[in-house]
């Protein structure tokens, strides 16, 4: 196997779909290479962190990550895969 | 000598003149009609391009000099971020008005954090713009506390003690808005400079740290406390050396030291970090 330069982390978007609620992998990662963003923002409200797709996590910061694999471990809903085959 | 104070001074120090606070108040409608779209907001633009250069780093790394180069140029144009020592943050919380405490959004994004309560807000939003939180709650979630100059300064020393590294931070520049609690990895003005090496969107503080090693007893307090890989356990001596060059002078290690055996040197009396660029021009 090949481990490239910058691991590739997939989410599974169908699988994931209130990360901010959930964030177990937000609060495991030492690298902190996930960020969770809401998908929009109303004048007067908070964006409501059960509702399926209104918030939405990246790997944003991946090519900081040291391939520890806690976040696939933790994945409540098993929605994360790192890939390292490849060049 | 430092960029910042050079651009918005006044023959001074740029975060110490109150006119760098005062933007909200003397803001007058533009005539004609407001610019709709990214347009509106330049910070914005930075942000986005900040933001692109990172992701196609992940995709494309051989195109990540040039990415760099350009988002980083124009986050010298639009943005000033500045470490301030707690000496320092403890000046800023007695020009500007009104201080509210609020959660930190990069915590929040980075590492699910939610800050809901007095006790954990660990932001500092400045200006009369804290006055009307209530219409963006997701910007505010959980709320804001507003605070006397006392009660900042003893909310400050909290988070210096904790290991926090204290940031000025401009919201269209060069008007002041907030001071922030940092620390690597979750806040992205750490993480920028660290991990990727944007030299001007985070500027260093004026202070530079020198260890004195006749006092220094070698407790090693202030060894866990450096975020910025600048002071470091040296085995042989069993004490602690400072890389001056990597040190961004927010003075941890100095409040952390029981002997006052760290000093805090004026960065500009030592000239090869005072015409550093990306502290001076």
């Amino acid at each position: 196997m090949v481990v490239t330069k910058i691991p590739k982390i997939e989410i599974d978007y169908a699988k994931c779909t209130t990360p901010f609620a959930c964030k177990v992998c937000l609060e495991a990662c030492p690298q902190s290479v996930f960020a969770v963003n809401a998908t929009y923002e109303k004048r007067g409200m908070e964006t409501p962190k059960d509702e399926p797709g209104a918030w939405q996590l990246n790997a944003r910061y991946r090519d900081q990550c040291t391939l520890c694999g806690v976040c696939v471990d933790v994945c409540p809903v098993k929605a994360l895969k790192i890939v390292t085959e490849g060049a | 000598m430092c960029r910042l104070c050079d651009i918005y001074g006044d023959g001074g120090v740029w975060y110490l003149n109150p006119a760098n606070y005062a933007r909200q108040l003397y803001r007058l409608r533009q005539p004609g009609e407001k610019p709709k779209g990214p347009e509106e907001n330049p910070e914005r633009i930075t942000e986005a391009k900040v933001s692109e250069a990172i992701s196609l780093k992940m995709e494309h790394p051989e195109r990540w000099e040039e990415a760099l180069r350009e988002a980083d140029e124009h986050c010298s144009r639009v943005l000033a971020y500045q470490v301030v020592p707690l000496a320092e943050a403890k000046k800023i919380v007695h020009i500007a008005a009104p201080l509210a405490s609020m959660h930190c959004i990069c915590r929040k994004m980075h590492s699910g954090k939610e800050e809901t309560t007095e006790e954990e807000y660990s932001c500092l939003g400045l200006g009369v713009g804290m006055l009307k939180w209530e219409r963006w709650p997701e910007r505010y979630r959980g709320g804001v506390h507003f605070m006397s100059p006392e009660e900042a300064e003893e909310w400050l020393e909290k988070w210096d003690k904790r290991g926090f590294v204290h940031l000025a931070m401009t919201f269209g520049v060069p008007y002041i808005g907030g001071l922030c609690n940092c620390q690597y990895p979750d806040c992205a003005e750490l993480r920028y400079p660290k991990d990727y090496g944007f030299r001007y969107r985070d500027t260093k503080s004026h202070f530079v740290a020198k260890l004195d090693p006749e006092l220094c007893n070698g407790c090693n307090l202030c060894a866990q406390r450096c975020q910025y890989g600048a002071l470091t356990f040296e085995p042989r001596s069993r004490k602690p050396t400072i890389n001056m060059l990597k040190c961004w002078g927010c003075g941890l290690c100095d409040t952390a030291c029981p002997r006052e055996a760290i000093e805090l040197l004026s960065r500009d009396s030592i000239p090869v970090l005072a015409n550093e660029i990306g502290y001076s021009r």
